[in-house]
Protein backbone atom coordinates (compact mmCIF):
# COMPACT_ATOMS: atom_id res chain seq x y z
CA UNK A 1 0.00 0.00 0.00
CA UNK A 2 1.35 3.38 -0.96
CA UNK A 3 2.38 5.73 1.80
CA UNK A 4 0.71 8.51 -0.16
CA UNK A 5 -2.67 6.85 -0.69
CA UNK A 6 -5.00 9.80 -1.23
CA UNK A 7 -7.87 8.28 0.73
CA UNK A 8 -5.90 7.37 3.83
CA UNK A 9 -6.74 9.26 6.99
CA UNK A 10 -4.12 10.75 9.30
CA UNK A 11 -4.03 7.89 11.82
CA UNK A 12 -3.95 5.12 9.20
CA UNK A 13 -0.18 4.74 8.89
CA UNK A 14 0.28 0.96 9.06
CA UNK A 15 2.97 -0.03 6.54
CA UNK A 16 4.21 3.51 5.92
CA UNK A 17 7.86 4.41 6.24
CA UNK A 18 8.14 5.95 9.69
CA UNK A 19 11.82 6.40 10.56
CA UNK A 20 13.16 6.03 14.09
CA UNK A 21 10.72 5.88 16.99
CA UNK A 22 11.22 8.47 19.75
CA UNK A 23 11.34 6.41 22.93
CA UNK A 24 12.12 9.25 25.34
CA UNK A 25 9.64 9.51 28.20
CA UNK A 26 8.31 13.04 27.78
CA UNK A 27 6.20 12.90 30.90
CA UNK A 28 3.17 15.15 31.01
CA UNK A 29 3.21 18.93 31.11
CA UNK A 30 0.96 20.75 33.55
CA UNK A 31 -1.60 21.71 30.89
CA UNK A 32 -1.50 18.19 29.48
CA UNK A 33 -2.54 16.73 32.84
CA UNK A 34 -5.38 19.20 33.03
CA UNK A 35 -6.48 18.58 29.46
CA UNK A 36 -6.35 14.84 30.03
CA UNK A 37 -8.47 15.12 33.17
CA UNK A 38 -11.00 17.37 31.44
CA UNK A 39 -11.32 15.13 28.41
CA UNK A 40 -11.65 12.00 30.53
CA UNK A 41 -14.26 13.57 32.81
CA UNK A 42 -16.38 14.79 29.91
CA UNK A 43 -16.20 11.45 28.14
CA UNK A 44 -16.99 9.44 31.27
CA UNK A 45 -20.03 11.63 31.79
CA UNK A 46 -21.28 10.86 28.31
CA UNK A 47 -20.73 14.22 26.60
CA UNK A 48 -18.99 12.46 23.73
CA UNK A 49 -17.54 9.12 22.71
CA UNK A 50 -13.89 8.25 22.23
CA UNK A 51 -14.83 7.49 18.63
CA UNK A 52 -15.89 11.10 18.07
CA UNK A 53 -12.61 12.32 19.51
CA UNK A 54 -10.63 9.97 17.27
CA UNK A 55 -12.58 11.11 14.23
CA UNK A 56 -12.08 14.79 15.09
CA UNK A 57 -8.34 14.17 15.53
CA UNK A 58 -8.12 12.42 12.14
CA UNK A 59 -9.99 15.37 10.63
CA UNK A 60 -6.86 17.43 11.36
CA UNK A 61 -5.38 15.87 8.21
CA UNK A 62 -1.79 17.02 7.61
CA UNK A 63 -1.78 18.82 10.96
CA UNK A 64 -2.29 15.50 12.76
CA UNK A 65 1.35 14.41 12.45
CA UNK A 66 2.68 17.90 13.21
CA UNK A 67 0.92 18.22 16.55
CA UNK A 68 1.96 16.48 19.74
CA UNK A 69 -0.38 13.90 21.25
CA UNK A 70 -2.07 16.15 23.82
CA UNK A 71 -2.35 19.04 21.36
CA UNK A 72 -4.13 16.69 18.98
CA UNK A 73 -6.51 15.23 21.55
CA UNK A 74 -7.28 18.66 23.01
CA UNK A 75 -7.98 20.09 19.57
CA UNK A 76 -10.30 17.13 18.92
CA UNK A 77 -12.09 17.83 22.22
CA UNK A 78 -12.52 21.48 21.23
CA UNK A 79 -13.91 20.45 17.81
CA UNK A 80 -16.48 18.03 19.25
CA UNK A 81 -17.64 20.45 21.96
CA UNK A 82 -18.11 23.15 19.31
CA UNK A 83 -20.05 20.71 17.10
CA UNK A 84 -22.35 19.87 19.97
CA UNK A 85 -22.89 23.50 20.81
CA UNK A 86 -21.49 23.49 24.35
CA UNK A 87 -19.81 26.77 23.46
CA UNK A 88 -19.09 28.93 20.42
CA UNK A 89 -15.73 29.98 18.96
CA UNK A 90 -16.40 33.46 20.30
CA UNK A 91 -17.29 32.44 23.85
CA UNK A 92 -14.30 30.09 24.01
CA UNK A 93 -11.91 32.82 22.82
CA UNK A 94 -13.35 35.26 25.36
CA UNK A 95 -13.02 32.74 28.19
CA UNK A 96 -9.45 31.87 27.21
CA UNK A 97 -8.50 35.56 27.23
CA UNK A 98 -10.07 35.99 30.66
CA UNK A 99 -8.33 32.92 32.13
CA UNK A 100 -4.98 33.81 30.60
CA UNK A 101 -4.99 37.09 32.57
CA UNK A 102 -5.18 35.38 35.93
CA UNK A 103 -3.37 32.11 35.26
CA UNK A 104 0.32 31.92 34.46
CA UNK A 105 2.27 28.65 34.71
CA UNK A 106 6.03 29.09 35.22
CA UNK A 107 7.89 28.22 32.04
CA UNK A 108 10.18 25.67 33.73
CA UNK A 109 7.24 23.42 34.61
CA UNK A 110 6.47 23.10 30.92
CA UNK A 111 9.54 20.96 30.21
CA UNK A 112 9.18 17.73 32.15
CA UNK A 113 11.17 15.49 29.78
CA UNK A 114 12.30 12.54 31.83
CA UNK A 115 14.91 10.00 30.85
CA UNK A 116 16.05 8.76 27.47
CA UNK A 117 15.13 5.10 27.09
CA UNK A 118 17.93 2.95 25.69
CA UNK A 119 17.05 0.84 22.70
CA UNK B 1 -12.38 4.65 45.20
CA UNK B 2 -11.91 5.71 41.63
CA UNK B 3 -13.05 9.37 41.51
CA UNK B 4 -13.79 9.21 37.79
CA UNK B 5 -16.20 6.29 37.95
CA UNK B 6 -17.34 6.49 41.55
CA UNK B 7 -16.60 2.79 41.89
CA UNK B 8 -14.37 0.94 44.30
CA UNK B 9 -10.93 0.11 42.93
CA UNK B 10 -10.94 -3.25 41.22
CA UNK B 11 -14.61 -2.98 40.37
CA UNK B 12 -14.94 -3.15 36.63
CA UNK B 13 -17.11 -1.12 34.32
CA UNK B 14 -19.85 -3.23 32.74
CA UNK B 15 -18.71 -4.86 29.51
CA UNK B 16 -20.25 -3.62 26.28
CA UNK B 17 -20.06 -7.18 24.95
CA UNK B 18 -23.25 -8.72 23.68
CA UNK B 19 -23.58 -12.12 22.04
CA UNK B 20 -23.79 -12.15 18.27
CA UNK B 21 -26.61 -14.55 17.41
CA UNK B 22 -27.04 -13.19 13.88
CA UNK B 23 -23.43 -13.54 12.81
CA UNK B 24 -22.76 -14.12 9.11
CA UNK B 25 -19.43 -15.95 9.47
CA UNK B 26 -18.23 -18.84 11.64
CA UNK B 27 -14.83 -19.68 13.05
CA UNK B 28 -12.67 -21.12 10.25
CA UNK B 29 -14.50 -19.33 7.40
CA UNK B 30 -12.26 -17.69 4.82
CA UNK B 31 -13.07 -14.03 4.27
CA UNK B 32 -11.85 -11.15 2.13
CA UNK B 33 -11.66 -7.64 3.53
CA UNK B 34 -13.51 -5.21 1.29
CA UNK B 35 -11.28 -3.13 -0.94
CA UNK B 36 -13.19 0.07 -0.52
CA UNK B 37 -12.30 3.69 0.25
CA UNK B 38 -15.35 5.27 1.86
CA UNK B 39 -14.70 8.73 3.30
CA UNK B 40 -14.78 9.36 7.03
CA UNK B 41 -13.76 7.52 10.17
CA UNK B 42 -13.20 3.84 9.29
CA UNK B 43 -11.93 1.08 11.55
CA UNK B 44 -10.26 -1.05 8.89
CA UNK B 45 -6.72 0.03 8.05
CA UNK B 46 -5.87 0.41 4.37
CA UNK B 47 -3.10 -2.13 4.45
CA UNK B 48 -5.50 -4.98 5.24
CA UNK B 49 -8.15 -4.09 2.66
CA UNK B 50 -8.36 -6.65 -0.14
CA UNK B 51 -6.52 -9.29 1.92
CA UNK B 52 -7.85 -12.78 2.62
CA UNK B 53 -7.92 -14.25 6.12
CA UNK B 54 -9.66 -16.80 8.32
CA UNK B 55 -12.15 -16.11 11.12
CA UNK B 56 -10.28 -16.88 14.35
CA UNK B 57 -13.11 -15.99 16.74
CA UNK B 58 -16.37 -14.12 17.03
CA UNK B 59 -15.72 -11.30 19.48
CA UNK B 60 -19.35 -10.27 19.95
CA UNK B 61 -21.59 -7.46 18.74
CA UNK B 62 -20.77 -3.84 19.50
CA UNK B 63 -22.13 -0.38 18.70
CA UNK B 64 -20.74 0.60 15.30
CA UNK B 65 -17.78 2.93 15.96
CA UNK B 66 -18.01 4.32 12.43
CA UNK B 67 -21.39 5.78 13.45
CA UNK B 68 -20.43 6.63 17.02
CA UNK B 69 -17.64 8.74 15.51
CA UNK B 70 -20.24 11.18 14.21
CA UNK B 71 -22.34 11.39 17.35
CA UNK B 72 -24.92 8.72 16.47
CA UNK B 73 -25.81 5.82 18.76
CA UNK B 74 -24.02 3.08 16.80
CA UNK B 75 -27.18 0.98 16.46
CA UNK B 76 -27.73 -1.58 15.11
CA UNK B 77 -24.73 -3.26 16.69
CA UNK B 78 -22.20 -4.83 14.35
CA UNK B 79 -20.58 -8.22 14.79
CA UNK B 80 -16.85 -8.02 15.38
CA UNK B 81 -14.51 -10.86 14.37
CA UNK B 82 -10.88 -11.57 15.01
CA UNK B 83 -9.44 -12.44 11.61
CA UNK B 84 -6.12 -14.20 11.10
CA UNK B 85 -3.96 -13.34 8.08
CA UNK B 86 -0.63 -14.72 6.89
CA UNK B 87 2.02 -12.04 7.19
CA UNK B 88 3.41 -13.07 3.81
CA UNK B 89 0.11 -12.25 2.20
CA UNK B 90 -0.32 -8.95 3.99
CA UNK B 91 3.25 -7.77 3.29
CA UNK B 92 4.56 -9.10 -0.04
CA UNK B 93 8.17 -8.37 0.99
CA UNK B 94 7.78 -10.07 4.41
CA UNK B 95 10.97 -11.96 5.28
CA UNK B 96 9.86 -13.80 8.44
CA UNK B 97 8.74 -17.44 8.70
CA UNK B 98 5.85 -18.55 6.49
CA UNK B 99 3.76 -19.47 9.53
CA UNK B 100 3.80 -15.93 10.97
CA UNK B 101 0.34 -14.42 11.22
CA UNK B 102 -1.25 -11.09 12.04
CA UNK B 103 -4.63 -11.01 13.77
CA UNK B 104 -6.95 -8.06 13.51
CA UNK B 105 -10.42 -7.32 14.80
CA UNK B 106 -12.68 -6.36 11.91
CA UNK B 107 -16.40 -5.57 11.81
CA UNK B 108 -18.71 -7.77 9.74
CA UNK B 109 -19.65 -5.06 7.26
CA UNK B 110 -16.03 -4.97 6.09
CA UNK B 111 -15.93 -8.70 5.29
CA UNK B 112 -17.05 -10.81 2.31
CA UNK B 113 -16.86 -14.60 1.87
CA UNK B 114 -13.62 -15.62 0.10
CA UNK B 115 -14.25 -17.08 -3.37
CA UNK B 116 -11.54 -19.74 -3.23
CA UNK B 117 -11.30 -22.33 -0.47
CA UNK B 118 -7.60 -23.01 -0.98
CA UNK B 119 -5.32 -22.14 1.92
Amino acid sequence: MSATHPKKRAADIGGDKAGAVDTADHGMKFWERQANALRTALRRNGLMSVDELRRAAEDLGDRYAKLEYFERTTFALRTVLLEKGYFTEESLAAKMAEVRKRFDVPRKKELPVKKKVKR
Amino acid sequence: MNPATGKQDGQRLPSTYTAAPGHRFDVGDRVVVKRSNPPGHRRTPHYIRGKTGVIERICGAFPNPEELAYGFDGEPKKVLYRVRFRQKEVWPAYRGPAHDVIEMEIFEHWLEPAQSQKT
